[in-house]
């Protein structure tokens, strides 16, 4: 197997890293050759129990590679047009894709916190490159604070499973968990759901995702969006659901309720941004919630035994994580080209950008589209199929727990609504109408415009013919046999594309939109300028009111000028309250600083103070190992 | 035959689509103690529009230029899913969540279109549009688990022929249907949401979409407007009505369904006032948790 050697090429790459063309062409070709790993692996399952004790392939691993290698490709391709000329990016990306590739395939867990250690502290130091800048380094610090945390939870589960295990080879896990007793399950649950959840920031754990991704590089972005937060998911679905088997049926519920609960908030969080980069982290956080919606109904699946619900869960979950690496990285990439273009993610001072990267616009509004779950688009599909398993699971259902199901369906309805309703403020506000600003333009190189649209005609093609793969996503457990794409067969999607184009062409073709005349538009008989359209926060305000509850809005509106009655100028001053940041974790940062501060009157003190406790400490060793 | 008819009826809900708008417009003008437009009035519009000449904004891109066509190609995609007739052949895309993902799909467009008009009217009736389709999507979603609940799948043609063998409780129907109700007012884009008839800035939400919009793609846009008005009233009959094992039977059922749906509208537009945009919110919330009820009783408590 070839996973050793791609490492030491990774390692070879880094160390080229003072050679910037060089240290591109060697990153991308590592990219693709992960990507054929990952191709590779899905055509040649392997029997894990029997595999190599320390990286093995297997079917939903070689999935997960392949969404890496996707991402990886494509993020890599683009880097040859980015502005992004810091040597330390050539050095820390190899490494970071090698880390990520060593995680999907560790066989054990030394082997996988190592890799998953070295993610984290080598995205850390993608994540600050720009460092001299005001916001940078603070967020750097918050995502490696969270990301420790979650280590730390994952490392206390893993040894807690091995213990019990006395083993620390995957392999036989997958062989032997699913004997452990429910209640040491519930406990490796508990952890490992929140190591993980921390990580693939699921709410509440999810302040670090809007703060990292926005100010790292786009392609850094890009890959962690893409790739990195999905092996918080391939971590739950590998060791909590395929390994553990049946648990305590509270769990599937709880899955369900934390992927609508982040799905939900992060869309309205997205709505009410108007700093691209960030909109698309909060973007993030919603469809790991959708993801999660898929796993929690392959939970269900499991722990009542309805191998339709575990393959249906499976193809949804998986296929909707290929769905959304590839239109989240299309979507980063292009806010990278924004911002190369204009030197600015600010949405309010963007506006018609259609006009002048007209290929970046195409790829964002294509990736838009996908990312509402719009057919016919691959995001269409994955929607469908997880509201279809989630229909599903009501029907199996009765009474309360049915009812559960059926708003979980809902909520993931309303997301997908808002979703469509933040994606048309975005292009709308930043691709169409008028430029807000004055603003200078940058020419962008073809090398970043190509790779957006390749990811935009993925994202078409998966749409367009999904079957092949929801038939392997839905196979990726060799415990289910079920053909996923019999479910698949009602949405036509082939034939439902055929007819969407058929039908536009003759519009098209009838209506001649191309002969037309350009004239003012209509501004109440005043001259219209573009001040006139509608912005980002004017858009959503209806959301806003909507969900006060949530939002907890407010406005401050101050008169300037002598007169309080005739104001020369009114300001306007409004916001949201970020609920999370002030009620929970300032409160735990002020609680921490408060017992750290407490603690010194301990440890401060004089040397006699530290040979008393010396004293004491042997006195009380003394007493209890009498 | 099978695809015969399917074609035939869809074919019919296009051409007399303006038809139901100009009686729904009658009665409502009758009522008001007015004479009101002929009914065939909206066929002489779109024909009159259709030769107008066809202006566009300027800053607008293709975008506005696509959008009337991708519109209507999505709404005519979604009366093409609706088995009109209660059957449709094998191998024929009849998926409800695919039908309001197309639905979905037109609400972007429009919305797109109104942000690249690059005036106020243009955004304005884009976040509206918008706004409404996040109330509207839970509700329907309702719907589609209560279809779920009775036939094991989302696709509409068995689960019209199940509301014939075995029909719902009374309750449940009648929850189900307020429900529907509801929430396909709302989408077909009548009162008390919104009211087509009205070009007040305050109240309009279409009118506002398709402002800026000219000649031919104007006409284009007023096809889908009076499309999906009929569409919306067919698939409320065709989940929540009779059906018969004859599709001509159905057929001409469904006709007379649709023509009192018509009348009916014109007096609840003439009895009822529009309720403010700020609480649109809540009278959908109202429709899915009537939606919800049923599903309950439904699902079995």
């Amino acid at each position: 197997m070839f996973s050793l050697q791609l490492i030491a090429f990774g390692l070879l790459t880094a160390l080229l890293a003072h050679k910037r063309q060089l240290s591109l062409f060697l990153t991308l070709v590592l990219s693709l050759l992960i990507l054929a790993a990952g191709i590779w692996g899905l055509g040649h399952p392997v029997n894990a129990v029997a595999a190599s004790p320390w990286l093995a392939f297997t079917p939903l691993r070689s999935w997960f590679l392949l969404v890496l290698g996707i991402v990886a490709v494509m993020s890599s391709w683009y880097r040859f047009g980015y502005h992004d000329h810091e040597r330390s990016t050539n050095f820390w990306m190899p490494l970071f894709l090698v880390s990520m590739m060593s995680v999907i395939l560790a066989q054990n867990v030394w082997v996988f916190m190592t890799a998953w250690e070295s993610m984290t502290i080598t995205s850390f130091f993608l994540v600050v490159t720009d460092h001299q800048r005001s916001p940078v380094l603070p967020a750097g610090y918050i995502y490696l604070i969270m990301s420790q945390l979650s280590a730390t939870f994952i490392l206390a589960g893993l040894l807690i499973m091995g213990s019990h295990l006395h083993s620390m080879n995957f392999g036989r896990w997958t062989a032997e968990a699913s004997t452990l007793g429910l209640g040491l399950k519930s406990w490796i649950f508990a952890l490992l759901g929140i190591g993980f959840g921390i990580k693939s920031g699921l709410v509440p754990f999810h302040i670090w995702l809007p703060r990292a991704h926005p100010v790292a590089p786009a392609p850094v972005s890009s890959l962690m969006s893409g790739a990195m937060i999905k092996l918080g998911i391939f971590g739950m679905m590998q060791f909590l659901l395929i390994d553990l088997g049946p648990s305590n049926r509270l769990w599937p519920l709880i899955l369900l309720a934390a992927g609508a609960v982040s799905s939900l908030l992060g869309v309205l969080y997205a709505l009410m941004e108007h700093d691209l980069k960030r909109l698309l982290a909060y973007h993030s956080i919603e469809n790991i919630g959708i993801i999660l919606l898929g796993v929690g109904v392959m939970a269900v699946g499991i722990d009542w035994h309805h191998p339709l619900l575990i393959s249906m869960g499976l193809a949804a979950s998986l296929f909707h994580t290929l769905n959304h690496a590839i239109f989240k990285s299309q979507l980063f990439l292009a806010a990278g080209a924004v911002e190369q273009h204009t030197a600015t993610l600010d949405a309010d001072h963007l506006g018609g950008l259609m006009r002048s990267i007209p290929g970046v616009a195409i790829g964002f509004l294509m990736g838009s589209m996908a990312i509402s779950g719009l057919p016919p688009f691959n995001g269409f599909i994955s929607e469908w199929l997880t509201l279809r398993a989630l229909l599903l699971a009501a029907s199996h259902w009765t009474g309360l727990l049915a009812v559960f199901a059926l708003g979980v369906a809902m909520i993931l309805g309303l997301t997908g609504a808002l979703a469509g309703m933040c994606f048309v403020k975005a292009s709308g506000v930043i691709f169409l109408g008028e430029p807000r600003h004055q603003v200078n333009h940058r020419p962008i190189p073809r090398s970043m415009t190509w790779p957006i649209m390749g990811m935009a005609v993925i994202t078409l093609a998966l749409g367009v013919a999904p079957q092949p793969f929801v038939h392997i996503a839905g196979s990726v457990d060799p415990r289910v046999a079920l053909s996923a794409v019999s479910f698949l067969l009602p949405v036509k999607s082939t034939l439902l594309a055929g007819l969407m184009v058929l039908a536009v062409g003759l519009l098209t073709l009838v209506s001649r939109p191309w002969r037309v005349r350009e004239v003012p538009r209509w501004a109440c008989g005043r001259v219209p300028d573009a001040s006139m359209q509608f912005t980002s926060a004017s858009f959503t305000k209806a959301i806003r009111t909507t969900f006060a509850l949530i939002y907890r809005p407010h406005r401050n509106l101050s008169k300037v000028g002598r007169s309080a009655d005739f104001p020369a100028q009114l300001l306007y001053r409004g916001g949201t309250v970020p609920v999370w940041d002030r009620y929970l974790y300032q409160p735990t940062y002020r609680l921490v600083w408060h017992m750290s501060r407490q603690s010194t009157r301990l440890q401060a003190g004089p040397v006699r103070l530290y040979l008393t406790y010396l004293l004491a400490t042997v006195g009380l060793m003394l007493l209890l190992l009498r | 035959m099978l695809g015969i008819a399917q074609i035939v009826a869809v074919l019919m809900v296009v051409a007399v689509s303006p038809l139901l708008w100009g009686i729904t417009q009658t009665v409502k003008a009758r009522l008001q103690g007015r004479h009101g437009p002929r009914l065939g009035q909206m066929y002489w519009v779109i024909a009159k529009t259709w030769t107008k000449e066809t202006t566009v904004p300027e800053y607008s891109s293709w975008i506005f230029r696509l959008a009337p066509s991708i519109g209507l190609a999505a709404i005519l995609l979604a009366a093409l899913t609706i088995p009109v007739g209660g059957r449709v052949p094998a191998g024929w895309p009849h998926n409800l969540l695919t039908l309001f993902f197309l639905l979905a799909l037109e609400r972007f467009w429009v919305g797109l279109a109104g942000l690249d008009s690059a005036g106020t009217f243009g955004g304005l009736g884009a976040s509206r549009v918008s706004t409404l389709g996040t109330g509207v999507e839970p509700a329907l979603l309702a719907a589609c688990g209560i279809l779920w609940q009775v036939s094991g799948h989302t696709e509409i043609a068995p689960v019209a022929s199940w509301f014939a063998t075995r029909p719902l409780g009374a309750l449940p129907w009648t929850l189900a249907a307020v429900s529907m109700g509801f929430v396909l007012l709302a989408e077909m884009g009548r009162l008390p949401v919104d009211n087509p008839d009205t070009h007040l800035e305050l109240t309009m939400m279409h009118e506002a979409t398709v402002l800026e919009y000219d000649g031919r793609l104007l006409a284009l846009s007023q096809v889908a407007m009076t499309l999906k008005f009929s569409v919306v009233i067919v698939l409320g009959w065709v989940l929540l009505g009779p059906n018969l094992p004859s599709i001509w039977a159905n057929l001409a059922i469904r006709a007379v369904e649709v023509v009192l749906t018509s009348v009916a509208l014109g007096w609840i537009e003439s009895r009822f006032s529009k309720i403010r945009y700020f609480q649109i919110p809540a009278y959908l919330s109202l429709a899915a948790g009537l939606g919800v009820l049923a599903f309950y009783l439904i699902a079995g408590g």
